[in-house]
């Protein structure tokens, strides 16, 4: 292959990563170019050939620069927004399908609504310490601490929560702020006793768990680290699926085992916790007939 | 995972077009968008962003009738490949029930390929799903471009490359013009229908 050829073809394979957007790719082939043209007497004093090159480079790069700013969020229409929240849902349990919706929507970037579908499952009563939660951490990513910090003061001012549920947000506030370095004055909450039925609503408050590893204690893989995906979580109840086909995992697991070394996998930390089997059952009907439903109590991190 | 409802007979999978960047992925939707639409009463949607590169993702729902009682409908996503947006990856693979991996044939874009495969493994991984074990088929995208003169990758080797330990059923297409879209499609439906079939028992 001639020089000329050759360059031909290097300008050909150059333009066509351009056109299909592989602009780093286009980058790269338009500087070879350069530097073959530079390094053959012949060409390396074509002005015209070598500002024409140049001139591709600060395409792809202006290019490269556009998509490195645009916008990770974008505002979306109201029907994509409720197509996400519905797509992205999918516990039968309509108050979590409802929660699941809004962060879905949050993880997208989009906020504002997230917050809207948050502040009306709070206003309903409906899992409003996974919302309020998940609403401080919206306010967090979208402007900055102190419109969490300013969220939180105002649920204090006008009694949104009880006290005892006040001061497990304000907790959980004062330690998502400490993580990202940031040391808050937030108000003190007076804990008013607790009444009968709140103790469980304040269990609902645990970080979302994706996934645990446990060493298997009993049975012929003892020892064995398995990891199982949580399929539902309600506080620090967690449930996860056994599949039929993997009964011997179930049969190392009993009601009452405590698990002591169980690491929880989530989006925002890995940690260790310890918990006890509260419930395994053989599910008997739907999809996951055959199966395992082994459901832990996490009672310690 | 699939939504079965055993009493109205109604079977509903999805399936998720994985790859790198810029491979093909919403290629392949929008041709099947317009090949299919008889199958489908709804737009495609897409989230894009600048260059038509995938932000969040593609969906399209088809619906592919009866099949041994059952209504069936499958929903169709792309994840974004720029690696950069592994979160969203994850968020669209939850309960898939096949995967169509979109690989770009491109000899430049080698290495991407085995990049994104290693990440759908890892993500697959993180909700228990073993990529050996998941309905998987392997698409060899952009054969046209060697006729162009531009260095593509023989298709053994990307066999070698990507596909040796898998074994997963494989195409080589031309997403543009629809050359193995429709065999790709077709056969990850197949594999995951069947797959679903002797999980859920639904023929009985």
């Amino acid at each position: 292959m001639s020089d000329k050829e050759r360059i031909k073809s290097l300008i050909k394979e150059a333009a066509l990563y351009q056109k299909q957007g592989l602009f780093e790719e286009s980058k790269e082939k338009y500087e070879e170019i350069l530097t073959f043209i530079q390094d053959h007497e012949r060409y390396s004093k074509d002005k015209k050939l070598i500002d024409a090159v140049k001139g591709k480079i600060r395409i792809a790069e202006d290019n490269l620069d556009e998509i490195d700013k645009t916008t990770e969020t974008p505002a979306l229409s109201q029907e994509i927004q409720d197509l996400i929240s519905r797509l992205f849902s999918s516990s039968k349990d309509k108050d979590m399908a409802a929660i699941e919706g809004a962060v879905a929507l949050a993880k997208f970037g989009q906020y504002e609504k997230a917050l809207a579908e948050f502040q009306r499952l709070i206003e309903e009563g409906k899992m409003p310490l996974v919302a309020a939660k998940n609403s401080l951490m919206c306010h967090i990513a979208i402007s900055s601490p102190d419109a969490a910090i300013a969220q939180f003061e105002q649920w204090v001012s006008w009694n949104t929560f009880s006290g005892p549920d006040l001061k497990y947000i304000r907790t959980f506030l004062e330690n998502t702020l400490e993580k990202q370095g940031i040391k808050a004055d937030l108000p003190l909450v007076d804990e008013a006793p607790d009444v009968e039925g709140e103790s469980e609503e304040r269990e609902v408050d645990m970080i979302d768990i994706s996934s645990i590893s446990v060493e298997l204690a009993n049975g012929p893989r003892k020892g064995e680290k398995i990891e199982l995906q949580v399929t539902f979580q309600l506080g620090n109840k967690i449930s996860t699926i056994i599949p039929a086909q993997q009964k011997y995992l179930a049969d190392a697991f009993k009601i009452g085992l405590r698990l002591s070394g169980m690491q929880c996998f989530s989006p925002l930390a890995i940690f260790n916790a310890r918990g006890i089997v509260s419930g395994l059952k053989i599910v008997t009907s739907g999809p996951r007939r055959g199966s395992h439903a082994l459901d832990i109590t996490i009672d310690g991190v | 995972m699939a939504v079965f409802n055993p009493k109205d007979r109604v079977i509903e999978c999805k399936i998720v077009y994985y790859g790198p960047g810029r491979s093909g992925k919403t290629t392949n939707l929008e041709y099947i968008f317009k090949a299919g639409k008889k199958y489908t009463n709804s737009e495609l949607v897409s989230i894009n962003t600048k260059g038509d590169r995938t932000l969040f993702f593609d969906f399209l729902p088809l619906g592919l009738g009866k099949i041994r009682g059952c209504d069936v409908k499958v929903q169709l996503y792309t994840v974004p490949g720029q690696a950069k947006y592994n979160s969203t990856r994850k968020l669209v693979l939850k309960n898939v029930d096949g995967v169509v991996f979109v690989a770009d044939s491109l000899e430049i874009r080698r290495k991407e390929n085995f990049l994104s495969l290693k990440d759908l493994q890892q993500n697959l991984a993180e909700k228990n799903m073993n990529i050996l074990k998941i309905p998987l088929v392997i698409q060899y995208n952009k054969r046209d471009l060697g006729e162009q003169g531009i260095p593509i990758m023989p298709i053994k080797d990307m066999e070698r490359d990507l596909n040796s330990k898998l074994k997963a059923p494989s195409f080589g297409a031309n997403a543009l013009k629809g050359k193995g879209v429709g065999e790709t499609l077709k056969k990850c439906l197949i594999l995951t229908l069947r797959h679903l079939q002797k999980e859920l028992q639904w023929s009985q």
